[in-house]
């Protein structure tokens, strides 16, 4: 008399149990298809086009120099040198104009200290700046004049 | 016209299970098998096999092997039972946990393949490997820029060797110069943004963020310099940090246009009303 009864218990749990795992087999689809659009994306991220450093920092480079923004430039060259004390391959106008700046800068200040082996070795660096600028050379004459005219 | 035991449902007696559950029918099933050793018997017996001996003295259809017969239908039943029972309990249900783990197992690898693509490679790892695989020789040459007095480029140099926290042992006795030379290497820094910047009015004019910064970093080198001179690492490098107070202080006169008694009065003021007066002086106001 019993059988019946348990078969049908019995039956009824796996029904239960089926739903259950379909129910959880969707979400799983679900989570699976969400995973497989990330994924996709994930691969055009890593395949996407990087702008080339050079190109992009001499375009604000010859922007700053057009509107005479010296201190942006020695910002700039004090936040790529954290990276590299060396100018990386196609910025290295910034960086010769902006030590350049930087041994200006600290030439009055060595003048005021009173420093002469200082002053001396920045005055050398400096003429050496100069001399390499090439194109730019006409910035060495407007950061002078900055220089001298301050404040 | 039986009913089934199962599902009540009425059906042939000679069928061996239910139509309608799948029931078994032990007593159809019973004559089913018994036919089927029949059939198997005379299987034998006519292929006149050789030292094969007719069952008969000791199995014999009927009365005197019942009892066996039906012990064996029993075992036959009850095996019968468990593995429909065992196929009802897991009909379909592996197979769908198998499913949900195929499932799982490929959202985890899609996960991590998603991961790994967007990780951006640490530029700084291959540097920070290097600069503690020859900490001391970049202890050396960093100790040459402070003897040269290049304290901007000391910093620089730090940076570029991600030593500015000066984590090898190598760096121990540089800790207290450095963190001076932090503080002056932003001070100069900004002080060179704030006396460089454009002088073009349609440009962006950022002087008031810079004077905030550059104030805060005054005070901040004043507080590190007085903390590092006196510590026991700092006794080495006293010389170096007293020239960075005097270059600070020289390029404050200088292009702030102060004296020593009106650079004394603005360092004993506040940030803020340092920003005021510093802002009037560049602003000639």
């Amino acid at each position: 008399m019993n059988k019946p009864g348990i078969a049908k218990v019995r039956i009824a749990k796996v029904r239960i149990a089926k739903v259950i795992l379909n129910i959880l087999i969707v979400i799983a689809a679900l989570v699976c298809l969400a995973m497989l659009a990330d994924m996709m994306g994930s691969f055009k991220y890593a395949n996407r086009e990087v702008e080339d450093p050079a190109e992009t920092g001499m375009m604000v480079f010859e922007y700053d120099l057009e509107h005479r923004a010296y201190g942006e430039i020695v910002n700039g060259w004090y936040v790529d040198r954290m990276s590299s004390m060396e100018a990386p391959a196609g910025l290295e106008p910034t960086y010769l104009v902006a030590e350049y700046a930087h041994t200006a800068f600290m030439s009055r200040v060595y003048e005021e200290t009173g420093d002469a082996e200082a002053m001396a070795a920045n005055s050398a660096r400096r003429e050496d700046l100069r001399n390499s600028l090439g194109d730019y050379g006409y910035t060495a004459d407007e950061v002078d004049d900055m220089i001298i005219n301050a404040p | 016209m039986i009913a089934c035991r199962s599902c009540g449902a009425q059906f042939d007696a000679a069928l061996v299970r239910c139509p309608y559950c799948g029931t078994a029918y032990a007593p159809a099933e019973e004559n089913e098998y018994m036919g089927q050793l029949e059939d198997i018997r005379t299987d034998l017996e006519s292929a006149d096999i050789e030292g094969y001996k007719a069952p008969e003295q000791h199995y014999k259809m009927g009365a005197p092997h019942s009892d066996d017969m039906r012990q064996y239908d029993t075992a036959y039943t009850d095996t019968r039972r468990r593995v429909i029972g065992s196929a009802l309990r897991t009909c379909g249900l592996a197979k769908r946990a198998a499913i949900l783990v195929v499932l799982i197992i490929a959202a985890i690898i899609m996960s991590v393949i998603s991961s790994m693509n967007y990780a951006d490679p640490d530029p700084d790892a291959e540097v920070r490997r290097d600069s503690e695989r020859n900490a001391a020789a970049y202890a050396q040459e960093a100790e040459a820029y402070l003897q040269r007095g290049e304290y901007t480029e000391y910093m620089s140099y730090l940076y570029a060797h991600e030593l500015q926290n000066c984590p090898p042992s190598e760096f121990d006795h540089l800790k207290s110069v450095t963190y001076v030379a932090s503080e002056y290497y932003d001070c100069i820094k900004y002080m060179e943004v704030i006396i460089l910047r454009s002088d073009d009015p349609d440009y962006f004019d950022g002087l008031d963020t810079d004077i905030g910064i550059f104030v805060r970093g005054v005070d901040e080198f004043y507080e590190v310099y007085e903390v590092q001179r006196e510590s026991k690492q700092g006794r080495d490098y006293i010389a170096c940090m007293d020239e960075m107070k005097t270059e600070l202080e020289a390029a404050m006169r200088t292009y702030f246009d102060m004296d020593e008694d009106e650079l004394r009065e603005f360092l004993s003021t506040s940030e803020a009303q340092k920003g005021v007066i510093l802002e009037e002086v560049l602003r000639h106001e």
